[in-house]
């Protein structure tokens, strides 16, 4: 069985034109990579909140773990790690990174139950996984854009997650970070963690297939298996017009 | 309770419940401030002073028309935010208007119908004529509020980081957010008699905004806060009593004196100039 199972889903916004995933079909087994791309407004991030219920299906069915995403969204939220895509957090947040990455752990944990020794460990794991050390003791909002970045991977690393689930992860990376937490990423797909990961800059993918998914308009346009080197140049010809993604014939 | 140690009873009331109101207020201001819905105070003391206004107008319990209303308000806070789609800070606005509205016009109305209704209680508090039930009904929401932070301590700082993030690590922020709303309802008022709807704020805000000025992390604004309203209340009391002034204003007057030194005075905003 596929741990995410998309049926026909449409999500729409209120006061929006139309639904913005439309018709959208997806199965995803364990340990896949999946790249999304596809033009701004294409429905992306929208895919990503449909998973794990941050957003309403409106039509549809999706499973996830095996739980129906609109009954269940909260314990769906609980197995699947998802880095949003913005941000912000004011100098004066008064919450250390360690804090912050053992946050990841309090949806599993379930309400009013302490963290135990295994929780701080797994915290701790996930500091070193995503190579921050030395920022663990640092307040969260005095950081660069690139480390907070770091640290809500490393806050999502931390819950242990049965999917990832990543939205432009690294937009505020160098390129030496980008290799190394895609070797960790790699790593987790490896060991069976399905990567769901949109992007736009694809330099430093991992020496693994990949899935590529490209989405046009609320729908998947293109969906094949490729090497890391090849995905920029199918996205770019699934996008001949820039800002406008048209189906290759 | 604080009478083994104070012989006159007015000053042992005032006291309490100036210590009750003080830890409660500013516990929960850690919270709101760290949300930035620092409007609640201002929302939730005018819908509890309408509903105490509805009390005197309907000839009910004063208090208990100004918990229920709070209450009500309270509860709509969350749905109306989402249904409409609009932030919480534009919500507690309306509410807010729509509280001091109905005030407004059941003073008037009963103005104009002869049965004069003394607000100043209500806006400006009246600590010295409390009774021994109002305390032990304070004492009871302090509890609860500092039973409500240890209990839910991880969801609230979680929700105090980022309410979305929080929602995605799968933590139930509509349930906490829930509960701190009515928590807050509760103890604006019950705290409305002591420094009044006007004063409430100072209490909410300014133990939370000058813990804020020293503390790293929130465990430390949790118990520097408190301390903080804790030690002023007392001192406000104290002094109120001796040079006979009132104790709400001088109360409110004291805290934002401390405020205004934390700001000067805090070491959290130093720029530092190491070179190496």
């Amino acid at each position: 069985m596929s741990i995410i199972d998309l049926a026909g889903i449409y999500t729409a916004y209120e006061g929006g034109e139309k639904a913005v995933i439309r018709n959208l079909s997806l199965r995803v087994d364990r340990g896949e990579y999946v790249v999304i791309g596809g033009p701004n407004s294409a429905g992306k991030t929208t895919l990503l909140e449909s998973i794990n219920g941050l957003v309403k299906i409106t039509h549809g069915r999706a499973t996830v773990c095996g739980l129906n995403v609109s009954r269940v969204s909260d314990e769906v939220r609980r197995r699947v790690g998802y880095v949003i895509q913005n941000f912000y957090f004011d100098p004066f947040t008064p919450f250390t990174v360690e804090q912050v990455v053992m946050m990841g752990r309090f949806g599993r944990l379930g309400l009013m139950n302490r963290p135990a020794r295994e929780d701080y460990d797994a915290a701790q794991r996930a500091i070193t996984q995503v190579g921050i050390e030395d920022l663990a003791h640092k307040t969260i909002g005095t950081l660069s854009g690139g480390q907070q970045q770091k640290a809500m991977i490393a806050h999502n690393i931390a819950k242990e997650p049965e999917v990832m689930m990543l939205d432009e992860p690294f937009s505020n990376l160098d390129f030496h970070a980008r290799e190394y937490l895609q070797g960790v990423f790699k790593e987790m797909a490896r060991k069976g963690v399905p990567i769901l990961m949109v992007a736009h800059a694809f330099d430093g993918l991992p020496d693994i297939p990949i899935r590529l998914v490209v989405m046009n308009q609320g729908r998947i346009s293109c969906d094949r298996n490729c090497r890391a080197e090849e995905v920029e140049d199918i996205i770019r010809k699934e996008c001949v017009v820039p800002g406008k993604c048209l189906r290759r014939s | 309770m604080l009478e083994t140690l104070i012989e006159n009873n007015v000053v042992c009331h005032a006291l309490e419940a100036m210590i009750f109101a003080s830890i409660t207020c500013s516990i929960l201001g850690v919270i709101i401030s760290r949300m930035s819905l620092s409007s609640i105070g201002f929302t939730m003391s005018h819908a509890a002073f309408a509903g105490a206004a509805l009390g005197m107008f309907l000839g009910a319990n004063a208090q208990m028309t100004a918990i229920a209303f709070s209450m009500v308000v309270a509860a709509l806070i969350g749905p109306v935010s989402d249904k409409a789609k609009m932030a919480a800070d534009a919500t507690l606005g309306v509410l807010f208007a729509m509280s001091m509205a109905v005030a407004i016009f059941l003073i008037s109305y009963m103005e104009y119908m002869g049965k004069g209704l003394s607000a100043s209680s209500l806006l400006f508090g009246d600590v010295v004529s409390l009774y021994r039930e109002e305390i032990y009904a304070l004492a009871a929401v302090c509890f609860l509020a500092i039973l409500f932070v240890l209990g839910f301590y991880k969801e609230i700082s979680a929700i105090m980081f980022n309410m979305k993030i929080a929602e995605a690590a799968g933590i139930r922020v509509k349930l906490v957010y829930y509960i701190l709303l009515f928590i807050i309802a509760l103890s604006v008022a019950l705290s409305l008699n002591i420094v009044g709807g006007l004063l409430i704020f100072v209490l909410l805000v300014t133990p939370a905004s000058i813990a804020g000025q020293f503390c790293f992390n929130v465990r430390s604004m949790f118990i520097v806060a408190p301390a903080v309203a804790l030690f002023m209340s007392a001192f406000g009391v104290w002094a109120a009593f001796e040079y006979t002034m009132p104790v709400a204003p001088l109360v409110a007057l004291l805290l934002t004196a401390a405020f205004a030194l934390s700001v000067m005075l805090s070491f959290k905003r130093r720029i530092n100039t190491k070179m190496n």
